[in-house]
């Protein structure tokens, strides 16, 4: 093993310097927008993880991996566990697990560990994982070879969902080449599932990756101790692997204070709903705000509200969002979470209880038809905030429908019926106002706004799981 | 000896027999599936009554298990 100076001698990290030739900055968005070197898109000068040519490059193969990064430090499985101890490097999908105790969990148990990199995003607005594979495909792999080492094993699976624009070509390309060039890697397996929401949930990648339909599962232990197979398995963000790359060639404390302690190093975003760009990832460094993240968005003004965290996000209101950071604490405070990066704007003049309708009835459509609570709750749930929005309820049925809340949260296999009560009390709460004002049937000023945050067209009308593929 | 209680919601089809046997270790919802109100079972008798639900379930959801 080659010792890496920062190993030795923390502090003394060197963080590559990105392509200075690259100067896309943000001026797509009008000359008004400042361009903040804590935040950036593919390509973008200040930027870590997306440095590199700008988008639509490809990432320039495995030759301009190599131009920007240089090869894969050599670093063994116990040396890769120190980084990962010392970065405290988090989990990007959604639930913010520290990978090291992943990997450590699942070297104690019994049995050869499975490594499963989770690229499916299943998050119908989150581009971020989808732009790291076809822009930075390389990145991903090398962070994908470094668990592998960390946990000993010679076989690693990029799991993706069969949707329309998916990296896979990308990927495969990308595999092609290090095998040609004779890459020290593990085996590769790309893994394509089917494209559904609960399918990206990590017993479901986990289940369908054994060769089990693409549904979660009820376990009883956590899969890094027994999976599907029963052998530990390790299911890991391909943003986590990717960060993992980045932080075995600056060292962890650089790496690391691109972030703050609560959520360590540098992170990917997605602006959606009221943006110039919907589905634009930028990286976000330092301890930026939601309102320096949005100016990159192109707003120079707190919106109506934003959703974090994902569909099944929470609400922050927009002027306390613009000074809150994007980190995992702040957001704690205001009871709202990381969660897949993904910051949602709604613009003034929508109603966020449509919006909020609109988006539970999509996740209610998405259950995987497993548990009975979610399956009969769900709708129901559904049924009452649509009756909400449009002024058709009133304090016993809005007491009914946190009732009922009450009775689906916890009441799941996986987190999916909880993801969307929180997102209802969140509602409630954020938009206690406009709550009070609907309940009394005041006309909805939002009412006629077109929808912000696109929805997928799910067969929600057939609402018979039987018809719908799970593998 | 306590043991462990657990509903698999996945299997679980809202028969509420679990009830009829453990009325005090499980809570039914409006449809019948049953939630977990006491994770483990100390007294004997509990114990006896977790065995009997997990007995007369007819789709094995609800799991008993040594600790």
């Amino acid at each position: 093993m080659t010792t890496l100076p920062w190993l030795t001698a923390p502090g003394s990290a060197v963080a590559p310097a990105p392509e200075a030739d690259v100067l896309l900055g943000l001026s797509g968005f009008g000359g008004a927008v400042p361009a903040d070197p804590r935040i950036g898109g593919v390509g973008d000068p200040g930027t870590l993880v997306l440095a590199g040519p700008p988008v639509g490059a490809g990432g320039g193969g495995l030759d301009g991996h190599l131009a920007t990064w240089g090869a894969l430090p050599c670093v063994d499985g116990a040396g890769v566990r120190t980084l990962l101890r010392a970065s405290a490097l988090d989990g990007r999908g959604g639930g913010g697990f520290p990978l090291i105790r992943k990997v450590e969990t699942a070297r104690l148990a019994a049995g050869s560990p499975v490594l499963v990199v989770n690229a499916s995003e299943s998050e119908p607005a989150s581009f971020k994982d989808r732009t790291l594979c076809a822009e930075r495909p390389h990145l991903v792999l090398d962070g994908a070879a470094l668990v592998a080492a960390a946990l000993g094993v010679d076989e690693a699976v990029v799991h993706l969902h069969r949707s329309p624009g998916s990296p896979a070509p990308v990927l495969e390309a990308a595999i092609g080449e290090r095998q040609r060039r004779g890459l020290a890697d593990p085996r590769w397996r790309l893994s394509a599932g089917p494209d559904r929401y609960v399918s990206g949930e990590s017993s479901a990648v986990a289940s369908y990756v054994d060769g089990g339909q693409a549904r979660p599962l009820f376990t009883t232990l956590p899969l890094a101790v027994a999976g599907p197979s029963g052998r530990p398995t390790v299911v890991s963000n391909a943003e986590t692997v990717a960060q993992l790359a980045v932080l075995v060639r600056t060292g962890p404390d650089a790496w690391a204070a691109r972030g703050e302690p609560s959520s360590p190093g540098p992170r990917l975003v997605t602006l959606t709903g009221a943006v110039g760009h919907p589905g634009r990832v930028v990286e976000v460094s330092g301890q930026a705000t939601i309102g320096d993240i949005l100016l990159a968005g192109g707003h120079v003004a707190p919106p109506a509200a934003v959703l974090v965290g994902g569909y099944a996000g929470a609400w922050i209101l927009g002027e306390e969002a613009w000074q809150t950071p994007f980190t995992r604490d702040a957001l704690a405070a205001v009871d709202a979470g990381l969660g897949c990066g993904l910051i949602g704007v709604l613009p003034h003049g929508a109603c966020a209880l449509v919006e909020t309708a609109r988006l539970v009835r999509y996740l209610a459509g998405e259950s995987a038809g497993q548990c009975g609570t979610c399956v009969a709750g769900l709708p129901r749930l559904a049924e009452a905030c649509e009756a909400l929005a449009s002024g058709d309820l009133r304090k016993r049925g809005v007491r009914r429908m946190v009732a009922l809340g009450d009775i689906v949260l916890g009441s799941g296999a996986c987190g999916h019926p909880d993801a969307v009560v929180r997102l209802l009390r969140s509602m409630l709460q954020v938009f206690e106002d406009d709550v009070v004002g609907h309940m009394a049937g005041h006309p909805c000023r939002g009412a006629d706004h077109p929808p912000v945050f696109a929805v997928p067209e799910v067969d929600v009308a057939i609402g018979r799981d039987d018809l719908r593929e799970w593998v | 000896m306590s043991v462990g209680i657990r509903i698999d919601p996945i299997l679980c089809r809202g028969h509420a027999i679990c009830a009829l046997f453990f009325a005090d270790g499980v809570d039914l919802d409006q449809w019948g599936f049953g939630k977990v109100v006491l994770a483990t079972a100390e007294s004997p008798k509990d114990v006896r009554r977790a065995y009997r639900a997990a007995a007369a379930c007819p789709n094995g959801a609800f799991v008993v298990h040594e600790r």
